[in-house]
C-alpha cells in the first residue's frame, strides 16, 4: 500500500435495487499499468464512474489517491487532484481543435489565471505541445475531431487525459474497442511506452489479448464483484477468467 | 449523453422534500381560510376554472408534440392564437384570413406603376358564418398547420440539436403571432358564447356555468388523451417511436407518420381549446403565449408524458392565480410586490426544483452539429478589413444624415445585445430567452442610479450594468442543474416575472406612470446624449457624440467577446457546450464556467441596455419583455450566434438598425412586415442554416475563393487555414 497511487476500498454503485459494482477493493501502483478485465456487463464502466466522481448520488465506499480520501468530490476536483480518464465512447469536444481539447485540460482555470490569459494574448502551452508531439498529433493540431479517424481521435481522448500537470493515474475505458487487431497490438505497445516512461494507469477492457499482453497487474469483475487477481501469467490459466468469458463447463477445472 | 451526465442531482431528495413541504404548508393555510369563509374559498377556486381550464388544455398540447417529435412547442399559444383568430373572423364576417405571401411580381409593378397581381388579405364567404362551419374551417387549417409544422419544420430538425428545436419553435410563434397583429390588429377580441353562459349558485357563489363546461371539456380530453396514447395502437406506437425510432420502424411502423398524426392531433387541440376559451376570455395576440408559460410548468411536472399531471398542474394554476388575485384585493395593505405576477416563473422554478433535468430524451443515436464557434485568423487582410469597417461605422455615425445616425445608434446597441447571445447560446450552448429582460435592468438602474439618485455616470453605468449582471447571475443558477430546453423554459418565465414585477409596476423602480426617465450620459461635465448640443452636431437627434460614445463600447464589446473566444475561458465555455461531463473529467469547473458565460451574457446585455436608456430618454417595460427577448433572439440567431461576425450581422437586422433602413429607404418598406419576416427567417435558418448569415457567408467566401484558386491552378484552401480555428 506504501506506493499506491490508486486505492477503492469497498467501492459499491447501486441503482435502485440492482447492485452494480459490488464492494470493489483494488489498487494500482505507481508506475504500473493495472488491468482491469471481465465480461460485458460486469460493472467496469461504472466503476470508473464512481471512481472519478460522475455517480456520486448512487456510490459509496472509499476512494484514495496516494492516500488522501477523495470520495465524495465532485468530478472536476477529482480531476484536479489525480485522476484522469478517458471514455469507451471518447467524448471529445467535437467544436474545437484537437490542440484546445488539451488545453481545456492542461490546467486548471483559476480566475486570475483567466483574466491575465483575456488581456494577454495566449501563448502556446509547452505541456499540450510535449504531448501532441508524444502521440503524433502535432501535425493534426488544428484539426477538430470530426476530421479525424477514429484511431486518431482515440489518441486525442489519450492525450487529453495525459495532458494534465496534475494527473497521476489514467483510468483507460475500453481504449482499443473498435481498433482491429494490429491497431490494437501497436496501441498495447504505445501505453506500455508510456507507463515505461512512469505514468500509472488502470486499462478497463474486455480485449483479453490486449490486457494479458500489457498489463502489470490484473482484476477481474464479474457481475459486479471482484472475483480474481493476479499476473499475467496467473490469469492466464486462471479457471475463473476461463469460466467468466467462456461459460462455467462442468469439468474445464480439472483439465 | 451517457448515463453519468447529471453531476449536481445528489441533493434531490432535500430538494424534493423541500418542494413537499411547501405544498402541506399552502394547503393548510387554505384550508384554515376555508374554515373562516367558505365563499372566498370557493370562489377562486370557481373563478379560477376558467383559466385553468385553458392553462390544462395548452399544457395537454404541449405534451403531445413532445411525445410526437420530442420539441417543446414555444409556438404553441400563437397556433391556439392563430386558430381562435381565424374562428372569431369567420363568425364576425365572414372572413377568412390569407396570411401575408409576397408578391413576386412587386419589382414590375413597382417599375410600371401597375398592379398586375393582387393577393387578397382575406376571402370573404359573405356574411357571418354559423359557429359549426367557421370551427370546421379554423380546425382543418389547424389541422394542416399541424402537417407543415411537422414536414415542413420539425421533422427536418429530428436529429437537430435543442437549440435548433427551441429557436424553430420560437420562430413559429414570432411568425404566427405577426400574422395575427397584421391581419387583425393587436386589440382584443371577444366571441358569442359556445357553452351555455347563465349564471348559477353553486355552494354560496354566483357563477357563470360555462366554466364547468370548460372544466368538463378539459376533463374528458385529459381521458381521451390518456385512453389513446395507452390502449390504442396508434398511441403505443407513438410512444414507442419517441423511445427508439429504429426499432419501432424495424416492427413495421411508419414513425414518420405517426409523429405527423400527433402534430395534427395537437394542433386541432390548441385551436379547439381556443376556440371554446374565446368566449370565456376574449382573445388577444399574445394572450395564450403568456398563459404558455404556465402550461409549461404544469406539462414539465408531468415531465413532458402524463396528461393527467398536465391538465391537474394547468387547473390548479389557474385557481392558485385566482387566489393570489383574491388576496392582492382583500388584503390591499399587502406591500404590493407582484407575486401574482410571478406565479408562472415560481411554478416553473418549483417543477425545476422537483424534477431536475428529468425529462425523458428521445433515443435519438447521432445529433447534428452546433453552429461552429470559429475565431478567425487575424490576418493583415482580416486587420484591414476590420478597420474599414469601424472608419465606416464612425463616418455614418457622425457625418450621415440624423435618421442614419439614428439607425447606426441602434444596430450599435443591437450588436452588443446580439454577443450577449453569443456568450450564452453560440459559446456556452444554453438558451436564454431572458436577454432583453437583462437589459431592462440595465436601463432601468440607469435611471435610478444616474438621474433619480443623481449618480455621476462614471459610477452609475457601471452600477446599473453590475445589476444586470446579478439578476442574470441568480436566474442563470438554475442552469447549474437544467440544461436545454428546460432551461429555456425557466428563462421564458424569468424573463416575464422581471417584466410585470419590475417594468411594469410603480413600486421597484420609482416609475412615472409606468415610464422610466434617463438623463444622457456625461463625463466631467461634456454631456453626450443623443440630443446633447456638443460637438459633431447638426442640431438633429442623435448627435455625432453620442454615436461616438456608442461606438467605442460596441467596438470594444467586439474586440472583447474575439478575445473571449480564444482564452481559455472561452475554450472551457465550448468545451462544456460540447460535453460536461467530458469537461468535468477534464478538470473543467462546468458550475463556475456557466456562471462565467452567463454573467458575461449579463453584462453585455445590460450594458446593450443602458445605452438603450440613454438613446431613448423615456422609456418603458415594453421595450424589454419576453417579446423583446424572443426577437432579440430571432436576430442574433440570424446573423448567426457563435461568432463576432453573426452578432454584428445580427446588429444590422435589429428593428431600425442600419439595414433595416437602408432597405426601407432605398428598396422596400418592411414597415410592420419585419416581426412576421423575421419570425420566418428564422424557422428557415434553424432549420435549413443554423450557422445564420455570417456562417453563410463564410461558406460562400470560401467557396469563391476555392474556385479562384482552382483557376490558378493551386490546391483548394485548408479549411482550418481559412477558418483560422488556432492562431496560438
Amino acid at each position: 500500500m506504501s506506493d499506491s497511487v490508486l486505492y477503492t476500498e469497498g467501492l459499491t454503485v447501486r441503482f435502485g435495487g440492482l447492485t452494480a459494482v459490488n464492494n470493489v477493493t483494488l489498487d494500482c501502483s505507481r508506475g504500473e499499468l493495472t488491468g482491469l478485465i471481465g465480461p460485458n456487463g460486469a460493472g467496469k464502466t461504472t466503476f470508473v464512474d464512481a471512481v472519478t466522481g460522475f455517480l456520486p448520488g448512487n456510490s459509496s465506499g472509499s476512494v484514495q489517491i496516494e492516500g488522501t480520501e477523495v470520495f465524495g468530490r465532485s468530478a472536476h476536483l477529482l480531476a484536479h487532484a489525480g485522476l484522469s480518464r478517458t471514455w469507451q465512447t471518447l467524448e471529445l469536444f467535437d467544436d474545437i481543435s484537437v490542440r484546445s481539447n488539451l488545453d481545456v485540460a492542461s490546467r486548471v482555470l483559476t480566475v486570475r489565471g483567466a483574466v491575465r490569459d483575456f488581456f494577454r494574448a495566449s501563448e502556446r502551452d509547452d505541456r499540450v505541445e510535449e504531448i501532441l508531439e508524444l502521440l503524433g498529433l502535432a501535425d493534426i493540431a488544428n484539426r477538430q475531431p470530426v476530421e479525424l479517424s477514429q484511431g486518431q481521435r482515440k489518441l486525442v481522448g489519450v492525450g487529453r487525459a495525459l495532458v494534465a500537470s496534475s494527473t497521476k493515474i489514467l483510468l483507460l475505458d475500453e481504449p482499443a474497442a473498435g481498433l482491429d487487431r494490429t491497431e490494437t497490438a501497436w496501441f498495447g505497445e504505445q501505453l506500455r511506452g508510456l507507463v515505461d516512461e512512469g505514468y500509472t494507469m488502470l486499462l478497463i477492457d474486455h480485449d483479453m489479448g490486449l490486457v494479458l499482453n500489457v498489463c502489470d497487474r490484473i482484476h477481474m469483475l464479474v457481475f459486479g464483484e471482484l472475483v480474481t487477481s493476479g499476473t499475467p501469467e496467473e490469469m492466464r490459466g486462471n479457471p475463473d477468467v476461463i469460466a467468466a468469458y467462456l461459460g462455467h463447463s462442468g469439468d474445464s477445472s480439472n483439465g | 449523453m451517457a448515463p453519468v451526465a447529471d453531476i449536481a442531482v445528489h441533493d434531490r431528495p432535500v430538494a424534493e422534500r423541500i418542494a413537499l413541504v411547501c405544498l402541506v404548508v399552502v394547503g393548510v393555510l387554505w384550508a384554515f381560510g376555508a374554515l373562516v369563509d367558505s365563499a372566498v374559498f370557493f370562489q377562486p377556486i370557481l373563478f379560477g376554472l376558467g383559466t385553468g381550464a385553458i392553462i390544462a388544455a395548452i399544457a395537454l398540447g404541449l405534451v403531445v408534440a413532445y411525445r410526437a417529435s420530442g420539441v417543446i412547442n414555444f409556438g404553441h399559444g400563437a397556433i391556439a392564437t392563430y386558430i381562435t383568430y381565424i374562428y372569431v373572423s369567420l363568425t364576425d364576417t365572414g372572413h377568412y384570413p390569407i396570411p401575408p405571401i409576397p408578391n413576386p411580381l412587386a419589382p414590375i409593378e413597382g417599375i410600371f406603376g401597375v398592379e398586375i397581381l393582387d393577393i387578397p388579405t382575406m376571402i370573404g364567404t359573405g356574411g357571418p358564418m354559423a359557429k359549426g362551419w367557421a370551427a370546421a374551417i379554423a380546425l382543418l387549417t389547424a389541422a394542416l398547420l399541424g402537417l407543415l409544422a411537422h414536414y415542413a419544420v420539425f421533422r427536418p430538425l429530428r436529429y437537430a440539436p435543442v437549440l435548433a428545436k427551441v429557436v424553430a419553435s420560437v420562430g413559429v410563434m414570432l411568425f404566427l403571432q405577426a400574422a395575427v397583429v397584421l391581419r387583425f390588429g393587436a386589440r382584443a377580441k371577444s366571441a358569442d358564447p359556445i357553452f351555455p353562459n347563465g349564471p348559477v349558485d353553486f355552494l354560496g357563489v354566483r357563477i357563470n356555468q360555462d366554466r364547468f363546461w370548460l372544466l368538463g371539456t378539459v376533463a374528458l380530453l385529459t381521458l381521451a388523451l390518456w385512453l389513446l396514447f395507452r390502449y390504442t395502437r396508434f398511441g403505443i406506437a407513438t410512444r414507442a417511436s419517441a423511445e427508439n425510432e429504429r426499432f419501432t420502424t424495424l416492427l413495421g411502423f411508419n414513425a414518420d407518420y405517426q409523429a405527423g398524426m400527433s402534430w395534427v392531433l395537437s394542433t386541432v387541440l390548441a385551436g379547439a381549446m381556443g376556440i371554446l376559451v374565446a368566449p370565456v376570455t376574449g382573445v388577444t395576440p399574445n394572450l395564450f403565449t403568456v398563459l404558455l408559460i404556465s402550461s409549461l410548468a404544469a406539462a414539465l411536472l408531468g415531465k413532458m408524458s402524463s396528461f393527467v399531471i398536465a391538465a391537474a398542474t394547468g387547473m390548479a394554476l389557474g385557481i392558485i392565480d385566482q387566489q393570489l388575485f383574491r388576496i392582492e384585493f382583500e388584503f390591499a395593505w399587502l406591500p404590493d410586490i407582484g407575486i401574482r405576477r410571478a406565479l408562472p416563473f415560481v411554478a416553473v422554478a418549483l417543477v425545476m426544483v422537483i424534477r431536475g433535468e428529468a425529462l425523458p430524451s428521445r433515443g435519438a443515436v447521432l445529433l447534428g452539429r452546433l453552429p461552429a464557434a470559429v475565431a478567425p485568423l487575424i490576418t493583415r487582410w482580416r486587420l484591414a478589413a476590420y478597420s474599414l469597417l469601424v472608419t465606416l461605422a464612425f463616418l455614418v455615425s457622425v457625418f450621415a444624415p440624423f435618421q442614419y445616425r439614428g439607425a447606426m445608434v441602434n444596430s450599435m446597441v443591437g450588436v452588443i445585445l446580439a454577443l450577449s447571445f453569443v456568450v450564452v447560446t453560440g459559446y456556452l450552448g444554453q438558451i436564454s430567452l431572458m436577454q432583453m429582460a437583462l437589459a431592462g435592468i440595465g436601463a432601468f438602474a440607469v435611471g435610478s442610479f444616474g438621474t433619480a439618485a443623481g449618480m455621476p455616470m462614471l459610477i452609475a453605468m457601471p452600477l446599473a450594468v453590475a445589476c444586470g449582471v446579478g439578476f442574470g447571475l441568480v436566474v442563470a443558477l438554475p442552469s447549474l442543474r437544467t440544461r436545454g430546453a428546460s432551461l429555456a423554459v425557466i428563462s421564458l418565465a424569468s424573463g416575464l416575472a422581471i417584466e410585470e414585477i419590475f417594468f411594469r409596476r410603480a413600486g421597484w423602480f420609482g416609475l412615472d406612470r409606468t415610464m422610466k426617465h434617463s438623463d444622457p450620459p456625461e463625463i466631467f461635465g461634456i454631456e453626450f446624449g443623443p440630443n446633447s448640443s456638443f460637438i459633431l452636431s447638426d442640431g438633429k437627434i442623435p448627435t455625432g457624440g453620442f454615436g461616438v460614445f456608442v461606438l467605442v463600447l460596441t467596438v470594444s464589446s467586439c474586440v472583447g467577446v474575439m478575445r473571449l473566444r480564444r482564452s481559455r475561458l472561452g475554450e472551457q465555455m465550448l468545451a462544456v457546450r460540447a460535453n460536461e461531463s467530458a469537461a468535468a473529467a477534464a478538470g473543467v469547473n462546468v458550475s463556475a464556467i456557466k456562471l462565467a458565460a452567463f454573467g458575461i451574457g449579463s453584462f453585455f446585455a445590460a450594458l446593450g441596455g443602458v445605452l438603450t436608456a440613454y438613446k431613448l430618454g423615456i422609456y418603458s417595460g415594453a421595450q424589454f419583455g419576453i417579446f423583446a427577448s424572443l426577437g432579440a433572439l430571432a436576430f442574433a440567431y440570424l446573423g448567426g450566434i457563435s461568432t463576432v461576425g453573426g452578432a454584428i450581422t445580427a446588429g444590422t437586422l435589429f428593428t431600425g438598425g442600419i439595414g433595416i433602413v437602408v432597405s426601407n429607404e432605398w428598396f422596400i418598406d418592411m414597415g410592420s412586415y419585419s416581426a412576421y419576416v423575421a419570425g420566418l427567417f428564422l424557422i428557415v435558418t434553424a432549420v435549413y442554416n443554423n450557422e445564420g448569415i455570417d456562417g453563410f457567408q463564410r461558406t460562400q467566401f470560401h467557396t469563391v475563393v476555392n474556385w479562384w484558386r482552382a483557376r490558378r491552378g493551386l490546391g483548394p484552401l485548408d479549411p482550418m487555414a481559412v477558418v483560422g480555428v488556432e492562431e496560438r
